[in-house]
């Protein structure tokens, strides 16, 4: 009877041990010859849909790795539920916890801010994917490193092309997410007309909560613009991009949605929708490289497709932290950040370089244009490329002071 | 919803010590920072059960005062260079006069239209936020909140002093809402709450009691919105959007809000629950919300409210509601 009551008693205090316990905590086990990296996705919540995609990329990258300097690679996701504190606090305990020095990824800007400045406080090396230029530019830190590109260069890498491609297309028009990082496209895309000598004949703001947009449309029809210029993201981007074309403003107008996603979103909107529309994005499977192709391969092997820009996003993060340790030759995250600032690397878009001033990855960012169904070669080819542009800020001009 | 007797407000009794036990076996039992956020959240449920349990008062704008006592927080301890001591103190003092000029609002209106006011304050909360970006650090939150703090001369930052910080604060705040209730204060609020009318007749000015509570409920939350951030080392967004109201509600109903010690259970519960099923589901909130649509229906008690039934059942007494 008395060992019954303990075996009940030890079962009640392990229950909720066993419950509260994450998943990264359960996997402790023995960690001899092994190199936890931890990655810090939003797998539930609102923005589950990109974490996922993202986390796979990454995943799959550790899988296609295995090993770095003979240390088996343990995976060690982070679910952050799309919330930022929620993030900082799992980041916290991995790493005081598990002494886990490693970590990529993150789902949204906000994220990735508060974790770059944790894991910097805590003596950490962090490879992320936020769109806000703050990230390699005044919140810049010795820790944090960027694969993709920023709104500066989104914004020059597809204004600048579309600009010299239409010189006559003089009147230009925004619609804008009224969040940082619609703000800031837009402050890049004015920056750009204002050096070019161009028109902003307007721009109309929209809440991350809009989801219907003809009023917006309707203004900027009203405008009679060359171009409209879309700066927002995410679903947003296919919402403000099938409403301009209901309104037929295809017909007499470019549009150019700035920041997209590339296939998942072409995949989204149908060629029907694409056809004619530009977009800048970070990521296309179509071009060729020696990077891209084992992406591509590793992305064929688990889904049987070609990857869109959240697997390679995933995979590129993965990748710039593990050649950065093989480079290294240590997983000492002081060697690593060393042996990362100035690294070149095949990466998925071609030849990449860490820029040792603000730890941005320099890639090329794409101007693509969208094709009709007759003109579409496969499945997924939704668009080709016009421009391939690395265009950065130079450092002294992004507000770094790495510290 | 509460089941409150005079009995049920003797303070402090069974149900303090059970809540000291809990505190103190948690860091043992989960993380230390799940541990500390568990503490935390408790603090902000209890401002809900305060006004809930209590006076009746339905808020789904606890929310704002948490928000406020963050960022209120994340400033003073940023900017300022105020220590961590006098800026908790001033989060909450914060957190109950914005309460309290609110209230004197929101208490001009009774049922649906308190319920709605105290939403669109909270509301009005979150896009002040947003639109003083250059302040609060809009959507990306407030960062660089200093890594380094001492409480009465000891140092404030591994997980451990961090969960004595906040399980410390929380038993002060559960404490003083144990002797709230307990007091001649608490009864006119429990009369306010079981008969409005009756007890304005009785010469209690109905409006004055509610103010307060409100006020006491806003201090609350905002002690707990100046912990998060003296936690997290940065003020996220979320802490003021309406969904940590709405958080904070479902802990407090999930709780039961017939005994402060409702707002710690809810808040343990709510949080190693969500935990265990986001690794589960994607769309774990699915599940919370049948957890709260079955507690509502057979359990209206909240899970504190088990507790009492066993006792009464097999002790022949109650143990507090």
């Amino acid at each position: 009877m008395t060992i019954e009551r303990r075996t009940i008693l030890k079962s009640l205090a392990a229950a909720p041990a066993a419950l509260a316990m994450p998943a990264y905590l359960r996997q402790a086990s023995a960690q001899g010859g092994t190199l936890d990296i931890a990655a810090v996705y939003s797998l539930s919540g609102t923005f589950a849909n990109v974490g996922t995609l993202l986390n796979s990329g990454s995943k799959w990258a550790i899988e296609k790795y295995d090993t770095v300097l003979g240390k088996k690679l343990n995976y060690v996701l982070i679910d952050d539920r799309g919330d930022a504190g929620e993030a900082v606090r799992r980041v916290q305990e991995v790493m005081t916890q598990r002494g886990i020095r490693h970590i990529l990824g993150c789902t949204n800007s906000a994220i990735a801010l508060a974790v770059q400045k944790e894991v910097y406080a805590r003596g950490g090396i962090y490879v992320q994917m936020a769109g806000a230029d703050e990230s390699t530019g005044k919140d810049c830190n010795k820790s944090n490193f960027r694969w993709p590109v920023a709104s500066y260069s989104a914004v020059n890498a597809t204004v600048r092309p579309l600009i010299e491609k239409f010189p006559d297309a003089k009147k230009w028009y925004t619609i804008t997410g009224q969040y940082v990082f619609g703000d800031s496209l837009l402050t890049n895309v004015k920056d750009v007309l204002k050096e070019k000598g161009l028109q902003h004949v307007g721009n109309s703001y929209h809440s991350l909560s809009d989801r219907e947009y003809s009023g917006y449309i309707a203004t900027a029809l009203a405008a009679q613009p060359d171009v409209l210029a879309i700066c927002n993201f995410g679903n947003q981007t296919l919402d403000v991009v099938r409403q301009a074309i209901s309104y037929g403003m295809k017909r007499n107008t470019k549009i150019l949605a700035v920041w997209s996603t590339g296939l998942d979103q072409f995949q989204a909107l149908g060629p029907e929708n694409c056809d004619g529309i530009y977009f800048g994005c970070n990521f296309w499977h179509g071009v060729d490289s020696p990077g891209g192709r084992v992406v591509a391969e590793v992305v064929k092997a688990k889904t049987g497709d070609v990857p869109n820009y959240l697997h390679a996003c995933g995979y590129a993060v993965a990748q710039v932290l593990l050649e950065g340790i093989k480079k290294a030759g240590t997983d000492d995250v002081p060697a690593v950040i060393k042996a990362l600032e100035g690294m070149t690397y095949e990466g998925p878009t071609g030849t990449e370089t860490v820029r040792p001033e603000d730890h941005q990855v320099i890639k090329d960012y794409y101007l693509m244009l969208g094709k009709a169904k007759s003109a579409m070669k496969d499945k997924n080819d939704f668009a080709d490329v016009v421009a391939a542009t690395k265009a950065f800020l130079p450092p002294e001009k992004t507000g770094c002071k790495m510290s | 919803m509460a089941s409150s007797t005079p009995q049920a407000w003797r303070f402090p009794d069974l149900t303090t010590a059970i809540v000291v036990v809990i505190l103190a076996v948690m860091p043992f039992l989960v993380p230390t920072t799940l541990a500390s956020q568990v503490a935390i959240f408790a603090t902000a449920t209890l401002s809900v059960t305060l006004l809930l349990g209590s006076v009746g008062l339905l808020s789904f704008g606890q929310g704002l005062y948490l928000g406020f006592g963050a960022y209120l927080t994340g400033l003073l301890l940023r900017d300022a260079g105020l220590g961590l001591l006098p800026t908790l103190v001033l989060a909450t003092t914060a957190g109950t006069v914005l309460a309290g000029l609110l209230g004197i609002l929101m208490v001009r209106r009774q049922g649906v239209y308190f319920v709605m006011l105290t939403l669109a304050f909270a509301q009005m909360g979150y896009f002040a936020m947003l639109s003083l970006k250059d302040i609060t650090g809009g959507e990306n939150g407030l960062t660089d909140l200093p890594r380094t703090m001492s409480l009465a001369g000891l140092p404030i930052g591994s997980p451990l002093s961090f969960y004595l910080l906040t399980a410390g604060a929380f038993l002060l705040a559960f404490l003083a809402v144990q002797r709230l209730n307990a007091s001649p204060f608490g009864s006119v609020l429990t009369a306010i709450r079981e008969n409005e009318g009756r007890s304005e007749a009785m010469g209690y000015d109905v409006k004055r009691y509610k103010i307060a509570a409100v006020a006491i409920a806003g201090g609350i939350a905002g002690l707990a919105g100046g912990l998060h951030a003296a936690f997290l080392g940065f003020v996220p967004p979320n802490d003021i959007e309406l969904e940590i109201s709405q958080r904070i509600l479902v802990m407090a109903i999930i709780g039961g809000v017939g005994s402060p010690a409702g707002a710690l259970v809810g808040s343990v519960f709510y949080t190693l629950v969500s935990e265990a099923l986001s690794e589960l589901w994607a769309r774990w909130m699915a599940l919370i919300a049948l957890l709260l649509i079955a507690i509502v229906l057979y359990l209206p008690g909240g899970l504190w409210s088990i507790g009492r039934r066993l006792a009464e059942r097999f002790g022949g007494r109650s143990a507090d509601a």
